[in-house]
């Protein structure tokens, strides 16, 4: 599914749950809305291009099925997201971070949003990419609106409603990634 | 008599991602080396022996289709395959490393499995 609004002559994309996008356009706005999850945005002043993407959980757990992947985990949405930033121009040494939600939205659940957030935090000291900005855990539901060429951000509280479902386990499904092509 | 243990060397910009490759193929009984960059592979190359490369396309310094070519025009690993671990897609990627004498091509996020048996085959 790709949501895309045009509005006062900006184009929204929305980057859902286990996506990414990145972008260099001037009028684009990358949006996204996080309950536990967490939301990266790395901008690359130099190149002034940006992406932003979107992950459920940190890390596969040991008992991960090895015969399927999961691109909702956090560990391949950060390799990704790095590698079209850099297959576009981007160098990894200019790279800036932003991380925003990890909330334990609902008392009693496990604390899914703390555990993504520690990630997130981790894999940006083990990339040696500067955090520049965070807002992360707490228990509201944010908004973040990312414009990727000039990497400005704007995150703010709404309603918990607003946030979409986790799945604590997601369904683990046959993915076209991880194709071996021998030449 | 058995054979000694397949040696494969990661090349890999990502801390977490080499983490991944180590962890999947230490696991399945392969002697793991890693590299952060072409340049570093090359510099390890040139002292080691090594039975398959892994390597990464877009990586500072030297990224995966120079170390590919450097590796072929070489004279001490030029047979050895490399296997391409990548989240590029496109077609033109693929024929670059093709081209530049890239043994195969995987798709990131790779699957243990997959990739496990692609090591064994052309590592034979």
């Amino acid at each position: 599914m790709n949501l895309e609004f045009a509005q006062n002559g900006m184009t929204r994309l929305t980057v859902l749950q286990g996506q990414f996008k990145v972008s260099a356009g001037p009028k684009v706005e990358l949006s996204t809305v996080l309950g536990s999850c967490v939301a990266t945005c790395l901008f690359d002043p130099t190149a002034e291009l940006g992406g932003m993407n979107h992950f459920l959980l940190p890390e596969p757990p040991a008992s991960h099925d090895r015969a399927a992947v999961d691109v909702h985990y956090g560990v391949y949405l950060m390799e990704m997201l790095i590698n079209e930033m850099l297959s576009h121009g981007a160098r990894k040494e200019r790279l800036r971070a932003h991380l925003y939600g990890g909330a334990n939205i609902r008392a009693g659940m496990q604390a899914i949003g703390t555990a993504n957030a520690e990630f997130a935090r981790g894999f940006l000291v083990r990339e040696r990419i500067e955090l520049v900005r965070e807002d992360l855990g707490g228990s509201g539901a944010r908004r973040v609106d990312f414009r990727p060429a000039s990497g400005q951000v704007r995150c703010r509280n709404v309603a918990p409603a607003e946030a979409p479902d986790v799945k604590v386990q997601p369904v683990l499904r046959p993915s076209p990634r991880g194709e071996v092509e021998l030449f | 008599m058995s054979k000694a243990t397949t040696r494969i060397l990661t090349v890999d910009d990502s801390a977490s991602m080499r983490a991944l490759l180590n962890h999947a193929l230490s696991t399945n009984g392969f002697d793991v080396c890693q590299a952060d960059d072409g340049v570093s592979a090359l510099e390890w190359l040139a002292v080691n022996e090594v039975d398959v490369v892994i390597t990464d396309i877009n990586m500072p310094r030297l990224d995966g289709f120079g170390l590919i070519e450097q590796v072929r025009g070489g004279t001490r690993h030029r047979d050895r395959p490399i296997l391409v671990l990548t989240t590029e897609s496109s077609d033109e990627k693929k024929a670059r490393a093709r081209a530049a004498g890239a043994t195969g091509w995987i798709v990131k996020p790779f699957d243990t499995d997959k990739l496990v048996a692609a090591v064994r085959r052309v590592a034979h």
